[in-house]
């Protein structure tokens, strides 16, 4: 058994690191919410290969695993970078035999959107190229997209209307929910980073803060709860490697695993990013604060691509259909 | 990445199946549905399944040959607990003595001790306990009260010792006791063996909330130790109590094993219960087997990242802590989600609705006795957290008024 990173991808996870604190963070969230644009943004993410980690070599891509693009996205995910590594994973999946529309999503000359039906869709903001799922075929097309006040700017849900589409491929089920699989394996690792970063945050300022004396950190109410949203963190990056890895290396476990993952992240990121308001006290909850940058994408993602009790159901059935034995 | 055995992980593994298969006839073995077995009852059949295990070359899997063990790496000897699970032979006996006790005797012990305990511990010949917390301390573990006063030779050892599992079939333990209450209390500690047979020591067993009887308080009155018995210097007793703490934290909960009933054993439950159930409840009971499948999953695979770190030679980590805290956390959903399946069977903590079939028997009833009991030994959950907010995240510790004062004069004593 070797159930850790190799070598390659410690160095991807480092160089991501470097590319994404210096291209996004919290300032772009909370600028975005006030109109900004994504931070790094497509083009960024096209230019450094992000987006096409998993896309086929012939097609422009890394021919990179999913395991390879989880651990970019977990460092996409700390500093709430937009779009979506989600979309490209998702849409990678879907474009395999489409080696033009794969290049475009490399490349990035065009921007992808992937739609479930009347849900809110990832990157929908911008978005020129529409995936879908149309009566068992995957469709390609425009789209209308209607927007809200976002809850979190960096994600770009909108509302899709599809417009002018075409089947690309024919009874394309099974591959339509392998790549919503994926997607939630990419997402879960995004969150994964983002939890990671809201506990690193609230444990500098637990350190810092002095209460009655003496640092808060110090009083058992405080580390325990931080130490709580720590453990979640540790259990969730098990989740997401075992789920990435068995995305290429163990597909019939892809489904327990992703469905895991996914409700395992949607809990943990939503415990992390409160613990790290409440351990901030009232300057936690001010708009200047970066804490409810974290604690939005915790309310957002956790309504994408299945909520938790969907998640759950999921586990439930393949546990009652003997998945475990 | 990969969860399959090397070439070399597999041929162990099927030598292991082939050994365990050829002594099947002189091995303990559990019933389908019993969780443990009670060394109470089975004590002479347990000690020689291990004896038996041993002989196999399946015992010390990793202790180095020169101190009787294999020679082997921590890999292999998670492969043997994998194959005796499979092939369902109960924890064994010595497993304190093998998890904690021979460890402490290898690093702080000397050449004589080790050629005295450690084939002996082995095979089983002898079992050990280990014999820390106290009635005043048990968190707080250093505020011990037993003391130990040099006469002569000997060390004439008093006071009492509580929560000791397997004291009541033991001949040896190891005994963190007090030797110089003028120092601080982390200061003025020493480690000795103690004989279980010596005059003056006294086993009584404690009953637990679910009615078992696995632990014991143990009454030490004038019982002299020779010095020979010492383990590491007098005053260096907490140093080599945390080798005793390092290797329980490997031993429970660290490669992320079941602390409680397994995820399979409730999705058999499930599969064979929720059909039953009105339709409005099968969906809350999928819920709960959902949510405990997946903690049982999220620490099992934690688990499976600390055991490679470990395999590659590094040392457990109070990181591991965490390991039993969501373990024990994962336990309780999994217990709970079993006991909604059982519904009004369950209020019978085996009763009117024993059919003695699998999941007739209590056993999840029991579990859910049991659960308590995790979520206290080996480290409370709020000493887990203690551990892993100060070492791992780095917070400060809370005041400690009595850590640098003489423990005579200090509140600990009192």
């Amino acid at each position: 058994m070797n159930f850790d990173l190799d070598t390659d991808q410690l160095d991807a996870a480092a160089g991501a690191r470097r590319f994404f604190t210096g291209q996004a963070g919290p300032a772009q969230a909370r600028a975005g919410l006030e109109g900004g644009p994504p931070a790094p943004g497509r083009q960024a993410l096209a230019d450094i290969g992000f987006l096409g980690i998993t896309v086929a070599e012939d097609a422009g891509g890394a021919g990179g695993s999913v395991l390879d693009l989880a651990v970019v996205a977990e460092q996409a995910g700390a500093v709430l970078a937009g779009p979506s590594l989600v979309t490209a994973a998702r849409a990678a999946v879907l474009l395999a035999d489409q080696p033009e529309l794969a290049a475009a999503l490399a490349d990035g000359s065009r921007s992808f959107c992937v739609v479930d039906g009347g849900h809110p869709a990832l990157d929908a903001v911008g978005a020129d190229t529409f995936l879908a799922l149309v009566d068992g075929d995957l469709v390609v097309g425009d789209g209308d997209v209607a927007t809200g006040q976002p809850m979190d700017a960096t994600r770009g849900l909108g509302v899709v209307t599809l417009t002018g589409t075409r089947v690309l491929v024919p009874g394309a089920g099974d591959r339509w929910a392998r790549a919503r699989d994926v997607a939630v394996v990419a997402l879960a690792a995004e969150d994964l980073g983002t939890a990671g970063k809201a506990v690193e945050v609230g444990v500098a300022y637990a350190k810092e803060r002095q209460a009655f004396g003496r640092a808060i950190g110090s009083y058992q109410a405080v580390k325990h709860a931080l130490v709580d949203a720590w453990v979640g963190v540790e259990q969730l990056r098990s989740l997401v490697w075992w789920a990435a890895w068995a995305a290429d290396a163990a597909p019939e476990e892809l489904p327990l695993a992703a469905a895991a993952a996914g409700a395992f992240a949607a809990e943990t990121l939503e415990r992390a990013a409160e613990t790290c308001i409440q351990v901030h006290g009232g300057t936690g909850f001010t708009w200047e604060h970066d804490a409810h940058l974290y604690w939005r994408r915790a309310k957002v993602d956790r309504l994408l691509l299945g909520d938790t009790a969907e998640h759950q159901d999921v586990v439930a059935g393949l546990v009652l259909a003997g998945a475990l034995s | 990445m990969d969860f399959d055995d090397t070439p070399d992980e597999a041929a162990y593994r099927s030598r292991v199946r082939a050994a365990l298969a050829e002594h099947a006839d002189e091995l303990v073995h559990l019933d389908a549905g019993e969780e443990a077995a009670d060394p109470r009852e089975q004590e002479q059949a347990l000690r020689r399944t291990q004896r038996v295990l041993a002989e196999a070359g399946l015992v010390g899997v990793a202790w180095a040959a020169e101190h009787g063990g294999q020679g082997g790496s921590l890999a292999q000897q998670a492969i043997v607990g994998q194959e005796l699970a499979r092939a369902r032979v109960p924890s064994l006996i010595n497993h304190i003595g093998i998890g904690m006790c021979g460890p402490t005797v290898i690093a702080h012990g000397t050449p004589e001790q080790h050629e005295r305990y450690l084939a002996r511990l082995l095979r089983a010949d002898d079992v050990w306990c280990q014999l820390f917390s106290e009635p005043a301390s048990g968190s707080d573990l250093a505020a011990l009260r037993t003391t130990a006063v040099r006469d002569g030779e000997d060390w004439v050892v008093n006071g009492q010792k509580v929560w000791t599992t397997l004291a009541h079939v033991s001949d040896f333990g190891i005994l963190l006791a007090r030797t110089d209450p003028d120092r601080p209390k982390h200061a003025g500690l020493t480690m000795f063996v103690l004989d279980m047979h010596a005059p003056g020591v006294t086993v009584r067993p404690l009953r637990q909330m679910g009615g078992q009887s696995d632990f014991n308080e143990v009454f030490l009155d004038d019982v002299r130790v020779p010095d020979a018995e010492r383990l590491g210097e007098p005053g260096e007793g907490w140093r080599v109590a945390l080798t005793t703490l390092l290797n329980e934290r490997v031993a429970v909960g660290g490669g992320g094993n079941d602390l409680g009933l397994s995820i399979e054993s409730l999705a058999g439950l499930a599969a064979d219960r929720l059909p039953g159930l009105p339709a409005e409840r099968q969906v809350l009971a999928r819920q709960a087997l959902g949510r405990a499948a997946v903690a049982a999953l999220a620490n099992r695979y934690t688990g499976y990242r600390r055991l490679t770190a470990i395999s590659q030679g590094g040392l457990p980590g109070p990181e591991a802590s965490a390991g039993k805290l969501a373990g024990t956390a994962a336990a309780k959903l999994v217990a709970d989600a079993g006991v909604r399946l059982l519904g009004a069977d369950a209020v019978f903590a085996a009763g009117p609705g024993d059919d003695g079939s699998l999941d007739g028997a209590g056993r999840w009833q029991r579990n859910q006795a049991w659960l308590p009991g995790i979520a206290i030994a080996g480290g409370t959950d709020e000493v887990l957290r203690n551990i892993i907010g100060e070492r791992v995240l780095g917070l400060p510790p809370e005041p400690r008024e009595d850590k640098h004062r003489a423990f005579n004069a200090s509140g600990s004593a009192r």
